[in-house]
């Protein structure tokens, strides 16, 4: 893969941005055992000061910017376990990262082409 | 000597694992597509398997990027389903084939592949839910199993020929075992969809369905295929459809599609199967 941005908007997952985002990735890690994810709920800040997150990772991780937590090293498959601390479907997820309000994302993302 | 008793391509979408869990099996949403996998599913009890082989990707929950292999082998007596952030699924344990899989370690490192072995691992939605779409919701299940991890995450990821070719192998692991074992091979993942990105919930039905009448039938262009074109056309967790060329590489080339289907979207995700018999 020489060119991992060649497709528009498809972010893939190589050494620069496995890098950027190992911090980030294993802080959401840490939200697969029940003890990770209660010391999350408990105190947030506490629980992401383990973890050596870049100062804009850690806005993106408070403020659920999912399309930022990806621009910056994020790996859905991790960060996902956010989403079962602090409950978001994963449509949200994807509409966000998209730019678009929900209805308009399944609309014309996924509900026009449903029987395509 | 053990036999190959059919190939399974599968996605193992994991809302589908949630579908069934919150009761929604015979929802409107979810009925069409359920029902798509009920021929296969009693071909499959008719035939009664002993292993089920199900190469599949774990999805950041027993690996984490400390550590990536690209290609990995189950050979644990037990596998217990996974905690992926909402606690283990209320499934059964899964009984692993250990012998067979370490005859298949042997096999494979003759054959220069070289994988992790794994004595201890959880196994995530992609083990589980493939297992369920073939044999429902049994108190045990019907067949022992052999994972196969293949890293479709970090990139670099494995090429379709690589797949293809642990197929081939797989195919002579298979029936150099010396039992009269019957063996069902799964390759698991796709259809179409991208979570990541501003292009996410990209899909692609009509790739989709051309890759469900095809290959069976003509899956050279696929084997072919770059990992990019596999990222363009299926989108970026699309290209997890590579693992089914290890389902169909163990195939002989003339085959019988006995059954296929397909469904979009399966929550993001475009989703189907076939099942694939070797001519007699």
């Amino acid at each position: 893969m020489t060119d991992a941005d060649r497709i528009p908007d498809t972010p893939l997952f190589d050494r620069p941005r496995s890098n950027a985002g190992y911090a980030l990735n294993k802080m959401a890690m840490g939200l697969s055992t029940p003890d990770g994810r209660a010391a999350f709920l408990a105190d947030e800040d506490a629980y992401l000061d383990r973890f050596a997150l870049t100062p804009e990772q850690r806005n993106a991780v408070k403020s659920r910017d999912w399309a930022e937590m990806v621009r910056l090293g994020g790996n859905l498959f991790y960060i996902l376990k956010i989403s079962a601390v602090d409950p978001t479907p994963i449509r949200a997820i994807g509409a966000a990262q998209a730019g678009m309000e929900l209805q308009e994302f399944l609309d014309t993302r996924l509900g026009k082409v449903t029987n395509g | 000597m053990a036999k190959l008793l059919a190939g399974l391509g599968t996605s193992h979408v994991p809302s589908i694992a949630a579908a069934l869990d919150k009761g929604l099996r015979d929802s409107a949403e979810w009925k069409p597509f359920f029902d798509g996998y009920i021929p296969a599913q009693k071909w499959v009890a008719d035939h009664k398997p002993d292993i089920a082989v199900v190469v599949y990707n774990d999805h950041g929950n027993s690996f984490f990027l400390d550590r990536v292999p690209t290609l990995a082998l189950g050979v644990a007596e037990n596998y217990r389903p996974a905690d992926e952030g909402w606690g283990p699924r209320a499934v059964p344990d899964f009984q692993g084939a250990d012998d067979f899989a370490w005859h298949l370690a042997d096999r494979m490192v003759e054959g220069h592949f070289d994988p992790l072995i794994c004595r201890e691992l959880d196994v995530d939605h992609g083990l589980q839910v493939p297992m369920e779409l073939v044999f429902g919701r049994p108190e045990a299940w019907p067949v022992k199993v052999v994972p196969i991890l293949i890293n479709t995450i970090q990139y670099p990821i494995p090429t379709p020929q690589r797949m293809w070719d642990l197929g081939r192998l797989l195919r002579r692991a298979i029936e150099s075992y010396p039992t009269d074992e019957k063996v069902l091979v799964m390759g698991t993942g796709g259809l179409s969809h991208q979570l990541q990105g501003a292009r996410a919930g990209f899909i692609n039905p009509t790739a989709d369905r051309e890759w469900i009448a095809r290959i069976g039938s003509d899956p050279e262009r696929y084997r072919t295929m770059s990992r990019e074109d596999y990222v363009e056309e299926f989108g970026s967790e699309g290209a997890e459809l590579i693992m089914w060329l290890v389902m169909r590489g163990c195939m002989d080339e003339t085959v019988n599609t006995l059954f296929d289907h397909y469904f979009a979207p399966a929550s993001m995700t475009g989703a189907g199967m076939v099942l694939l018999e070797n001519m007699r």
